[in-house]
């Protein structure tokens, strides 16, 4: 806790000692013991790249030695960025004088959860899988299915499956080993990735796209199509955005 | 008009007047560290410009200040052939006069021509001070905020002797000391403010001895509620101190305000008038504000009370605005006494169906309360239909409410925070008490289910899929069973969260974060879904309106922002406060926004315009709680010197003081009906006040509303109606549920 006996200061460097002052000067009486180690850290690693900076400095302007300047320089070059202070107080003013001009906007009838248009919320989905069974998610919601299934099932008979499709909640890179030697595989590229890609080859509306590795693979067992992901999917997509009645832009405020 | 003779000591610099006033002007916008700024009585550089002028006697001098002052003001307006003319007709050939006039016209910023004749007024007033000082109607700032840091701080340029400055003091405080007891409190209120601004101007103009040789000698005079700043400031030794200390920058820029009676303030001008060196003078016309009133001189402990924040006391115009706090009328629901499903909304001015019974919190009266603002004064959102089920519950609720009074307490419930390890920064408990937040120093959110029913997320999309939509319960069916759980925890700030507050209608969670950030939570998926950017330094407190979709917030950057869930920018911003806005509350009507700050003052704002409409001062120590009465006539207030202070908004007066807890006061709540005041403190005490009588024994004749001067009984044991001690646990959140039941909650910390 915070009231372990401090160290009596006979035993505690000398910076530490200083360190111990100063909290002692500005009237704090209560803190633990790593607050001085903090401060001791601090103090060292500020010192040390202003004197850092300031070497640079000299020896750019080709002085012998560091001098006060140069420190001074490396103080203010260093001040903007570690430790920025609000902005001033008129400044503030000014801005607030022209927020506060704006009305206050009329709020619409209940449409829904008052929210901000979709790309200030943090509602999108930021990934999207596609399962490889036949249900297709209509996401009336924003939430996407996390399914994934490990195997090819494509539209040609012959190729065999590897297994049964396993439902498992995996990322887009699926790295599990296997063993492919002698198999086809058809790859289909999901097409969230590739929407410009149109692809002739047709496919079945429930095929769904995992990307493999194709290091684990041997090239010549790798037959890869880019297929446009069904209408239901592209649907379901536009159909993930969120409707707004009007402009999504809140711009002019 | 020129007692500049009779100034001792400076007959001989009077010869070489005019070059060091060249002098200074040339070198006053820089930075100052030549030394060349030392002008005690010497001739110090003949070596810069000459000025072809003479060196004359006296009226010269004054001449020539006056053709400067006249010259800047006709090259600001581009008089440029105005200017040749008469610089050619006065002999002023000398071409660096212009440039050195060019270097400090220019580095005063912007100043409206019309101070061009209050310079030379000022010029013919000074003039009696040493001729070092003469040089203030160039270099004062006025009104006008400068947006210069430099040219900010040039205002301190002003040089007196550095070594008088003990000097004028003294004298200062000689003649205080003199005057009669009923004046010597109210001028005692310039000692703080003038030692400030002195010490500062000693370490501007680098007398790093004289400052700290100056602070030495009157620090320990100061009062002791000062003495927490006076040890900032003991540590400001050198400029470049002083640049990036924004208080201290705001302090210097905004006038502080003493309140004197007329009396007194004769006294004391007649006094400074008389003496030569000005310089005090000088100093209480540039920083300080002297609001003057007519009556009786204020007593040591009426200052005492009013006396503390940053910038002095409020000056009463700003008290004066008139303030809406009445209570919005409530829609008249109709509560079904036979659960027959049959709402109606009685309009105000329609008259009331007799057949339900009638809402007991609805007033009375159907005329409009002349303090209550216009229903539609600020838009608000339309009641749901949920919205109006939570009201019929809140009144069934309210109807089992138990009255409180000094003879029936209400029995308190406290909520321990377990295993927090001290991290536990926040916590809000729901209107109906059904939920309980908690914000962690590791920047998580947690909410409890207070009551035996867990906490339910909406079922994933593809659940939702597959449940019958035209089933009865169907809001029962959407929720998730499987992850059902007694705590949510919310991920997602990136420090630790300072405040956390649950919106009305139990949907939503907002919390505030030392990241800048303030989330938006929702409580149907508990997931995160906004975050709201603006403000770039640590928000301390957010609240959400008594009505939803606004919030307001308050942070480090000095500033309040008003905000509504569908707006990512916000839509008010509230600029005022010295220092960092530490808390932030609605008032129960939403039209007003209450914050306590840093710098120990408590604003009211108008969320119409943004304008502030009330200033109360008083507090010794950051204000960190506020709290309305349910009337929404009154405001509490606690800070970290253990005091309640108590104010009338309608009249903008301090009406109570409540002494007794010994620590920072986090927790602050009244009754439902405002019988009780609870305050929570880091004492580990939970106290009770008697506010029915606190505000009953408000005396408000005309006089003390005028002068804004009450005296407040010491009352306080009075008023007092119980301590209750926890064990270790500093209260960090009170509640009264709707029943006047009291839930406190709080980390446990185990020394």
């Amino acid at each position: 806790g915070a009231h372990t006996k401090m160290a009596s200061p006979k035993t505690v460097p000398k910076d530490a000692q200083v360190m111990m002052q100063i909290l002692k000067d500005m009237g704090i009486t209560e803190y633990e013991p790593r607050v001085i180690n903090q401060m001791l850290e601090f103090t060292y690693r500020y010192v040390t790249t202003i004197i850092e900076d300031a070497k640079i400095y000299s020896t750019h302007a080709k002085k012998s030695t560091v001098d006060a300047d140069d420190i001074r320089l490396a103080i203010q070059c260093r001040v903007d960025q570690s430790f920025i202070s609000p902005p001033p107080r008129d400044f503030l003013l000014d801005i607030a004088r022209q927020k506060n001009q704006t009305p206050l906007p009329l709020i619409k009838p209940y449409t829904g959860p008052r929210l901000p248009p979709d790309r200030y919320c943090l509602t999108a989905p930021n990934y999207r899988l596609k399962s490889l069974q036949k249900k297709v998610s209509s996401s009336a919601g924003r939430i996407t299915v996390p399914r994934l299934s490990v195997g090819a099932v494509s539209s040609r008979p012959s190729t065999p499956t590897l297994g049964t499709p396993s439902v498992q909640t995996v990322g887009t890179k699926v790295g599990t080993p296997v063993s492919l030697t002698g198999q086809r595989f058809t790859v289909q590229i999901p097409s969230s990735q590739a929407a410009s890609v149109k692809s002739a080859t047709p496919t079945t509306p429930t095929v769904q796209n995992v990307l493999i590795n194709p290091s684990l693979i041997g090239s010549k067992n790798i037959l890869i199509t880019t297929n446009m992901v069904s209408q239901n999917s592209s649907g379901d997509s536009t159909s993930l955005k969120r409707k707004h009645e009007d402009e999504d832009d809140y711009d002019a405020l | 008009m020129t007692p500049l003779l009779s100034a001792p000591g400076k007959m001989a610099a009077v010869q070489d007047g005019p070059m060091e006033l060249d002098t200074e002007k040339e070198t006053k916008p820089e930075i100052l560290s030549d030394g060349t700024s030392k002008l005690s009585g010497n001739a110090a550089s003949g070596t810069l410009s000459s000025s072809p002028l003479t060196a004359g006697g006296a009226p010269k001098q004054e001449d020539q200040q006056t053709l400067i002052a006249v010259l800047q003001f006709l090259r600001r307006n581009k008089l440029s052939e105005s200017v040749e003319i008469l610089r050619r007709e006065a002999g002023l050939e000398d071409q660096e006069d212009s440039q050195t006039l060019d270097g400090s016209g220019g580095g005063k910023g912007d100043r409206d021509g019309g101070e061009a004749n209050s310079l030379l007024s000022r010029v013919s007033i000074t003039s009696a001070a040493a001729p070092q000082s003469t040089l203030t109607p160039i270099t004062v700032k006025r009104a006008n905020e400068q947006l210069d840091v430099s040219v900010v701080l040039s205002a301190y340029s002003q040089q007196g002797d550095p070594s008088l400055y003990q000097v004028y003091y003294s004298g200062l405080k000689n003649f205080i000391e003199s005057v009669l007891d009923c004046h010597r409190a109210e001028l005692s209120q310039l000692f703080y403010p003038l030692f400030v601004h002195m010490y500062l101007e000693l370490v501007y103009n680098n007398h790093e001895n004289e400052a700290k040789a100056f602070f030495e000698k009157f620090g320990g005079d100061q009062e002791c509620y000062y003495q927490d700043d006076l040890r900032v400031l003991c540590g400001l030794t050198k400029k470049e101190h002083l640049k990036g200390n924004e208080v201290l920058l705001d302090f210097r820029t905004s006038r502080f305000v003493l309140r004197i009676s007329r009396d007194s303030y004769q006294l004391l001008k007649r006094h400074l008038q008389e003496r030569h060196n000005n310089q005090i003078w000088n100093i209480i016309q540039e920083h300080l504000y002297i609001d003057i009133f007519d009556g009786m001189p204020r007593s040591k402990s009426q200052i005492d009370s009013m006396s503390g924040s940053f910038a002095g006391e409020a000056r009463r115009e700003v008290n004066k605005v008139k303030v809406f706090h009445g209570l919005l009328k409530e829609p008249e629901i109709e509560v079904p006494l036979d659960d027959e499903e049959d709402e109606a909304e009685n309009e105000e001015g329609k008259p009331k169906k007799k057949k339900t019974k009638k809402d007991s919190m609805g007033s009375k009266s159907k005329k409009q309360d002349p303090n209550a603002p216009q229903q539609n004064r600020i838009p608000l959102p339309e009641l749901k239909d949920s919205d109006k089920l939570d009201k019929i519950m809140y009144m069934k609720e309210s109807t089992k409410r138990i009255r409180l009074g000094p003879e029936n307490l209400p029995s308190i419930c406290f909520y321990s925070f377990l295993n927090a390890y001290q991290g536990l920064t926040a916590v809000d408990f729901t209107d109906d008490s059904s939920l309980l937040a908690g914000g962690f120093a590791d920047s998580t959110v947690r909410i409890w289910s207070v009551t035996p029913k867990k906490l339910r997320k909406v079922k994933s999309a593809g659940e939702l899929n597959l449940i019958d939509k035209e089933s009865d319960d169907v809001l029962e069916r959407i929720m998730d069973e499987k992850t059902a759980s007694e705590s949510k925890i919310l991920c997602g700030h990136s420090g630790p969260v300072y405040s956390v507050s649950f919106s009305p209608d139990r949907n939503y969670l907002l919390s505030s974060s030392e990241d800048g950030t303030v989330r938006l939570w929702s409580l149907q998926t508990f997931t995160c879904l906004v975050g709201y950017k603006g403000h770039n330094y640590p928000v301390w407190d957010t609240h959400f309106s008594p009505f939803g979709y606004y919030f307001v917030s308050g942070g480090h950057d000095r500033v309040a922002r008003l905000w509504a869930t569908d707006h990512y920018q916000p839509l008010r911003i509230f600029a005022g406060h010295l220092a960092d806005v530490t808390c932030t509350r609605f008032h129960p009507n939403s039209n007003y926004v209450a914050t306590g700050s840093t710098d120990r003052t408590i604003r009211l704002w108008d969320v119409l315009n943004g304008n502030c409409v009330r200033i109360f001062t008083g507090h010794k120590g950051p204000v960190h709680s506020l709290a309305f009465s349910p009337n929404g006539k009154f405001l509490a207030s606690g800070s970290t010197d253990g005091r309640v202070l108590l104010w009338d908004i309608g009249h903008g007066l301090m009406i109570g003081e409540l002494k007794g807890h010994t620590d920072t006061i986090y927790a602050l709540k009244f009754s439902r009906d405002g019988e009780i005041l609870a305050s929570g403190s880091m004492d580990n005490t939970v106290r009770l006040w008697d506010s029915t009588k606190a505000f009953d024994d408000v005396e408000t004749d005309d006089f003390t509303a005028a002068t804004g001067h009450i005296h407040l009984p010491d009352n306080s044991q009075e008023l007092l109606l119980g301590t209750y001690h926890s064990k270790s646990t500093p209260v960090t959140h009170l509640h009264f549920t709707r029943r006047n039941l009291l839930l406190a909650a709080g980390g446990y910390s185990s020394q």
